[in-house]
């Protein structure tokens, strides 16, 4: 046989075809007496609502935990979540809180040093002392 | 698309083609032709049922008299109607929020419902009636992803040698990537199948892991004499047969594996219709054989997630192929599968890189290749670079480095060969046969075909 063939995965990459929020999940959990949760219980009535219907994509689902401080849980599609806890927060507070858990990645928080990334080669190439018009002399 | 009618389409409403597959002649639960069997008419096919069998059934234990009470078991077992399913029932589906949330994450088209996604993701192995699993959406999808990835493939890579085009199907289309996608698509599976799970998860009954430690304790469970693979029982299918690339073309599936999981014809009921003899009889009339007599099974084989989350990937290119017809099926393909990337070079694995480029300079009578050293350096120390390069006439086919003269011209060779199969006709020059389909505006140009890789 002259020749034989390895067996990989093509790599996804979200956004060239189909983008895909990598947030799946979001938990609001409240309490109705304490006073932590008002700022909470006021977005839950107003925002909400509003929030739900511009992304339908993700799974909401809004349950009490009485006695506790109000927390938003984000789960993402690496299989991490990240709780944010909105104690004493009004509406628009928790709305920038759960915008970003929203457009977060999952992935933990890294420093970006290198702005760009690429699965393809450089077109260039790496360089070489061979090639060129005159050799590289040290 | 107003021709369409689901019912018709729908694999498990038509005649089986393979009238073995006794299950199709179950109803689908989402058909709008009709609706299921009413109470009265359960009775009365129960009734049918007994009647019919109890008289055959008698000559039948006359064998086994001693075990009278045993056949009595037996016989209320198989009278029993048709299970309740394992899983949630359709009606649960609109009301789920993963379910709508996955709609609309993959953009799917409005008019595939929720409840067939619901029942894309139902597996054959919690429910093996084809009416209730997503088996015969995935036949369907498989053959869709199938078709659009091969046709893409072979029409922008004309040249590409049969095994990196099936190692190519396996990248983009192939039971690991189709479970990636599951993954990145964020649908989970449960833990244990049930009526009271949401049916926006992967339902399937899953395998136990291959090293998980068996029963007596003394071995894994991949190395009981049970775990066999079950095979096709054709002829390739044995241990002495030489599976060459033309054996795997016709016999074997898409990527050139053994088909896995087929049943062999014993396995197999007859087919409805089918004369049935009694051993014990001895009487000229014989009986046929109707789905009826033979009950549903619910016991099935478990699955591994990777095949559940592969057949849920294909039953929904078959829904939505379905529901909203071949655009919507290509773009998914496309948004889903073609986007993805895939280093096609790199799949090469050359034996004799060396050979098979003088082979095709002679088949393509080019003047036979020659390497030439291009550059070097220190020769004499302990890391020299050689820069080597094949040239047929003036012609340079390819260049490689290498540590030593021998590994850079098997490079060069290597890097040439890469060249010839990696060759792609011009953007615009190339039409797959599914852009011409249909109502299509497209013009059809002929596609190049080669003669083929290099044999030697």
């Amino acid at each position: 046989m002259p020749l034989q063939a390895l067996r990989t995965i093509a790599k996804p990459q979200n956004g060239v075809g189909a983008f895909i929020l990598q947030c799946k999940r979001l938990d609001f959990h409240y309490c109705d007496w304490a006073g932590s949760s008002r700022g909470m219980n006021d977005f839950i009535k107003n925002q909400l609502p509003a929030f739900a219907r511009q992304n339908p994509s993700i799974e909401i689902s809004v349950s009490p935990r009485p006695g506790r401080h109000p927390v938003v849980i984000g789960h993402y599609m690496n299989g991490r979540i990240k709780p944010i806890c909105v104690r004493k927060l009004d509406q628009l507070q928790i709305l920038n809180k759960v915008s970003l858990l929203k457009e977060a990645s999952g992935e933990k928080l890294k420093r970006v040093t290198k702005p760009v990334k690429s699965v393809n080669e450089s077109v260039r190439g790496v360089w070489s002392p061979f090639h060129g018009k005159e050799m590289y002399k040290v | 698309m107003k021709t369409l009618r689901l019912d018709r389409w729908a694999s498990q409403l038509q005649p089986p083609r393979n009238p073995r597959l006794y299950l199709l002649a179950q109803r689908c639960p989402f058909s709008t032709r009709e609706s299921t069997p009413r109470r009265h008419e359960l009775q009365r096919r129960q009734h049918q049922i007994q009647t019919r069998w109890q008289p055959k059934r008698r000559d039948g234990t006359s064998r086994r008299q001693a075990s009278s009470a045993a056949a009595v078991a037996e016989d209320e077992v198989e009278y029993e109607e048709s299970p309740k399913p394992n899983f949630p029932t359709h009606k649960h589906a609109t009301r789920s929020t993963k379910l709508s949330a996955l709609h609309a994450r993959l953009s799917l088209p409005t008019k595939l419902p929720l409840q067939t996604l619901a029942r894309c993701l139902i597996d054959p192995s919690v429910d093996p009636r084809p009416g209730y699993n997503n088996a015969p959406l995935a036949i369907l999808g498989q053959e869709l992803l199938g078709y659009y990835t091969s046709e893409h493939i072979i029409c922008h890579y004309p040249r590409l040698p049969m095994p990196v085009l099936f190692a190519a199907q396996y990248a983009y289309v192939g039971p690991p990537t189709l479970a990636a996608m599951r993954t990145e698509w964020g649908v989970e599976h449960v833990a244990a199948p049930g009526p009271e799970v949401d049916p926006g998860l992967l339902q399937l009954k899953r395998m136990e892991a291959g090293n998980a430690m068996a029963e007596d304790g003394t071995q894994f469970v991949k190395d009981l004499p049970a775990a066999r693979r079950l095979g096709s029982g054709r002829r390739n299918d044995q241990f002495n047969y030489r599976r060459g690339y033309s054996s795997r073309i016709v016999y074997d599936d898409q990527f050139g594996d053994l088909h896995t999981g087929l049943k062999t014809l014993d396995d197999l009921p007859p087919f409805t219709g089918a004369p049935q003899a009694e051993a014990s009889e001895g009487s000229e009339d014989l009986s046929t054989f109707t789905p009826q007599d033979h009950p549903v099974t619910m016991d099935t084989d478990p699955v591994t997630v990777e095949a559940a989350s592969a057949g849920f990937v294909r039953a929904l290119t078959g829904a939505v192929y379905l529901h909203a017809g071949t655009a919507a099926a290509k773009a998914f393909h496309r948004a889903h599968v073609l986007s993805r990337h895939l280093k096609l070079h790199e799949l090469f694995h050359f034996t004799h890189p060396t050979r098979d480029l003088s082979r095709l300079c002679a088949r393509e009578e080019f003047e036979p290749p020659v390497a030439r050293l291009i550059s070097e350096t220190g020769r004499l120390s302990g890391t020299p670079v050689f820069v080597v390069g094949v040239f047929s006439g003036d012609d340079k086919l390819g260049e490689g480095a290498g540590v030593s003269l021998n590994e850079a011209r098997v490079r060069a060779a290597a890097a040439a060969l890469r060249s010839w199969y990696l060759y792609s006709p011009r953007e615009e020059d190339i039409v797959v046969p599914s852009d011409v389909e249909g109502e299509s505006k497209k013009k059809w140009k002929p596609q190049m075909i080669d003669m083929g890789e290099i044999v030697t």
